[in-house]
Formats: C-alpha cells, sequence, structure tokens
C-alpha cells in the first residue's frame, strides 16, 4: 500500500516538476519578447546585493594588491636579473646601431666624392691596421692588387689626400700617409694669384701638421691659403685637397721659408678611404650661356657656339 | 525555517563571491558558476526535490541579478537540481570523484541548455569558438572548485541537521 502511494506521490512530483519547467520555459520567451516583466525583481534584487558585492570586491581587490606585491617582491630579484641582462644586450645594440650609423654615414659622403669625381677610377677600401712605429705613418687597407690597386697609387678620402700606396699584396695594402716623414708631395697654392709650388713631407717633430717646404722668402702664400697637389711626379693627380696653411716660418738658412699646415683630411677619424686607380684629365664644365638683357636675346643655339668656337680656334 | 534561512545566506553568499570576487580571477570573463556547483552539490546531498528548490532559487537570484533572459538560469538550474538530487540515493556522497563528475555533467548540461535556449531566441554564434572560449575554461574552473564546494556542503549540511 505504501509503495503504491510512493509511486503515486514520485509522478506527481515529476509532473509538478515538468509543469514547473515548462512554465519557466515559457516564461523565458515571454520575458524575452518583453510581454513580461518581473515587477521589482532586479531593481530589488541589484539593490540588495550591491553593499555586499561592493565590500566583496573590495576585499578581492586587497586581497589581489597584497598578493600581487608580495609576488613582485618575490620576483623582484629574477626580474632585476634578466633587466640588467636586457640593459647590457640593447647596450650592446644601440652600440652597433651607432655603429652601423656612423658607417653608412661616411659610406655615403665617400660615395658622394666618388660620383663627383668622375675623373678618377676609384677602388673604396677600408682601413684595417694601423702600423705601430713612432716615427713613420703607414696605414694597412683592405684592398690589393686582386682589386687593382698597386704602388704608387694615390690614396684619397672625400676630404682631401691620405697618402700613396707604397706596397700592395693580394688582398691588402700599405699606404704611407702624407704625415709620414718619408712622403713628398708636389703641391701647388690653389689661389688662381699664387699659384705657387712646392714640396709637402712630413714633420718628424710634429705628426699631426705636415710642412710645405722649398718656397722662396718672397713667394707669395699667406695664411689660410688652400694647398693642392699639383700633378707633377705622377704619383698623385692634380687638384687633391692636401691642407690648409696654418702659419708661415722662416727656414734655418735663411733662403727659404716654409708653410705649416692643417691637413685636410682627419687622420685621427681615417677609416674609409679610396684608391686612386686611374685618372684622366677632368672634362670641362658644360657652357652655360650668359644672361641676356630682355628684348636683345638672339637666337644663336649651342651646337652654333660650339662651331664659332671651334672656328676661332683654327684661326 | 532557519535552515531556509542558512541555506538561503549560503546561495546569496555564492552570488556575492560569484560576481564580487571570482571576477579577479577571471579568464576572458569566465570564472567559476558558484551558483551551479552549490545546487548540484544540495541536490547531491538533499535530493531532487530539495534540488529543484535550490536551482529554482539560485536562478531567480541570478536572473534577476544579472539581467539576462528572465528565467533562463532558473530553468537550466531547475534542471539541473532535479537530476542531481535524483541520483543522491544511489552515490556516495563523500566520494572525491563524485563532485568532480557531476560538476561535468552539470557544466555541460548547464551550458547546452542556455546555448539552446539562447538559438531559440534568434541569436547565432559559432559553438567551436564558444566552446573553446568559454566552455572549456568555465569546465576548468568549475572542475577545481567542484570539491571544496562539494566539502563544505557536506559540513554544512551536517551543521544544519545537527541544529
Amino acid at each position: 500500500m505504501s509503495r503504491v502511494r510512493r509511486d503515486r506521490d514520485s509522478s506527481r512530483k515529476i509532473w509538478i516538476v515538468v509543469v514547473v519547467a515548462v512554465s519557466v520555459f515559457c516564461l523565458i520567451f515571454f520575458a524575452a519578447r518583453g510581454r513580461f516583466t518581473v515587477p521589482l525583481s532586479s531593481r530589488l534584487v541589484t539593490t540588495v546585493m550591491a553593499p555586499f558585492q561592493g565590500v566583496t570586491s573590495w576585499v578581492g581587490n586587497q586581497i589581489q594588491y597584497v598578493s600581487s606585491n608580495v609576488w613582485e617582491i618575490i620576483t623582484v630579484h629574477r626580474q632585476n636579473k634578466m633587466l640588467r641582462n636586457e640593459v647590457e644586450q640593447l647596450r650592446v645594440q644601440n652600440s652597433q646601431a651607432n655603429e652601423f650609423a656612423s658607417e653608412n654615414a661616411r659610406l655615403r659622403m665617400l660615395l658622394g666624392y666618388k660620383q663627383a669625381a668622375r675623373q678618377f677610377d676609384l677602388v673604396v677600401g677600408r682601413v684595417i691596421g694601423r702600423e705601430a712605429a713612432t716615427w713613420t705613418s703607414m696605414i694597412i687597407i683592405d684592398r690589393g692588387t686582386n682589386d687593382g690597386v698597386n704602388k704608387d697609387m694615390a690614396v684619397v678620402t672625400e676630404q682631401g689626400l691620405v697618402g700613396n700606396v707604397v706596397e700592395a699584396y693580394t688582398s691588402s695594402s700599405k699606404v704611407e700617409l702624407l704625415l709620414d716623414p718619408r712622403s713628398a708631395v708636389g703641391t701647388i697654392v690653389q689661389r688662381a694669384e699664387s699659384r705657387v709650388a712646392g714640396i709637402v713631407e712630413g714633420n718628424p717633430g710634429d705628426e699631426m701638421t705636415p710642412r710645405m717646404v722649398n718656397i722662396s722668402r718672397n713667394a707669395d702664400i699667406v695664411e689660410g691659403d688652400e694647398i693642392v697637389t699639383s700633378g707633377f711626379g705622377g704619383i698623385y693627380p692634380k687638384g687633391i685637397a692636401v691642407g690648409k696653411v696654418k702659419a708661415i716660418e722662416n727656414d734655418e738658412g735663411g733662403l727659404l721659408k716654409y708653410a705649416v699646415l692643417t691637413t685636410a683630411v682627419d687622420f685621427q677619424k681615417l677609416e674609409d678611404i679610396a684608391v686612386i686607380v686611374n685618372s684622366r684629365e677632368a672634362p670641362p664644365t658644360p657652357l652655360t650661356p650668359p644672361v641676356q638683357t630682355p628684348g636683345t636675346e638672339s637666337s644663336v643655339n649651342p651646337d652654333d657656339t660650339a662651331a664659332l668656337g671651334a672656328e676661332g680656334a683654327t684661326k | 525555517m532557519k535552515s531556509c534561512l542558512i541555506w538561503g545566506a549560503v546561495l546569496i553568499g555564492a552570488y556575492v563571491l560569484q560576481s564580487g570576487f571570482f571576477p579577479l580571477l577571471a579568464y576572458h570573463g569566465i570564472s567559476v558558476d558558484l551558483l551551479l556547483l552549490s545546487v548540484m552539490s544540495f541536490g547531491l546531498l538533499k535530493g531532487s526535490k530539495s534540488g529543484v528548490l535550490m536551482g529554482f532559487m539560485a536562478g531567480v537570484l541570478q536572473d534577476a541579478a544579472s539581467g539576462t533572459f528572465f528565467g533562463m538560469n532558473i530553468f537550466s538550474k531547475m534542471i539541473i537540481g532535479y537530476l542531481c538530487g535524483s541520483v543522491a540515493n544511489r552515490v556516495f556522497k563523500e566520494q572525491f570523484f563524485l563532485p568532480i563528475c557531476a560538476t561535468v555533467f552539470a557544466t555541460l548540461m548547464n551550458y547546452f541548455i542556455l546555448a539552446v535556449i539562447v538559438l531559440l531566441l534568434g541569436y547565432r554564434f559559432n559553438l567551436i569558438v564558444h566552446l573553446r572560449l568559454v566552455l572549456l575554461p568555465m569546465l576548468l574552473y568549475n572542475i577545481v572548485f567542484a570539491f571544496p564546494v562539494h566539502t563544505l556542503f557536506c559540513w554544512l549540511c551536517e551543521k544544519v541537521k545537527e541544529k
């Protein structure tokens, strides 16, 4: 009897659950379509819950704050190590980047010179060593006979003359600098009114200031004059900047004087150079017609001008 | 009556923790569903009638407080409370794997009921992505908290019975 009653109770319970579930299921759709709203429920529950939620959230935030601080303290040593490591790496990278930037700037300048100096065939190289001698000034470059570099070729930078190749090997060469006491470069004063010739040689007393010697006492040379190669001697092509006159001194003999020069090239910072493997006469600058007075323009074209010039030369 | 108040307070406490504290541990906005675990444990310990009642109360609380489609959580939690309660007499209540297995079942059940309701309401979503982003983290969270919550409910049941 009791089992029958229990079964009936159980089935009744299931029916109640099913009815409630179906009702709730329908309720969901009514509520979603806005046809049913539970009066005050949301506002009431939210209002009642808000203070508790606020307190819990505050406590949670405090716990998180404390735990994150504790964790930071625990990990600070390891983090410090990692950061130091990172700083070291970044320093190395930074240094490399600076090096590349500086190399880039130098090569750009050299490239600019190479494009400007069309009368020269240049082989660009790099200084790979400096001879460690007190009285002489030599450098070693990474270009040799394989690259077309030979003995007695002039070495320059975009600033001016560096020296000449004294020994050429297959993939490297020795360059005697302008500062070497053994070097002798035929030069002239660039100023048009002067054009005084002399020989620039290294000064054993002060390596950084070579001297232009063999200048007569009454020669027209003043401080600040630009000195360029004269082209005499065959090693150095004409017109390469050598330096600027810093001071004029009387020679010990009394008949001659010499000029102390500041070199055009900064030999302290010599890293990239170019070897002149071939040189020719600089092409003449193209003729530009003079500005004509408005109203008197002639219609002579450049070809006619050239023809007239040639005719004049023949006469 | 007193026990009703105690269980009501437990439910409110669970909701407050779920909405106030556990979001701090949330992964992509998903954290443990303490109300679901409460309904499941209560159903397993007290039977289907109490399970349904607990599910109903938890659902009302959640629906009213969260502002979702009203009735959605009531429906799913009632069913889960009933199903968990219906096996109450056939399981060892203090076994370790009971809450774990029940949690997997309850979480999947809850997720799919809600997903079907949302689909029936006309909203579409990518099920595969949703499974990965929502169901998987929720399942993991619930599994982690299942045993502690169930142990707490066992202890509370003993205490309430003593009183």
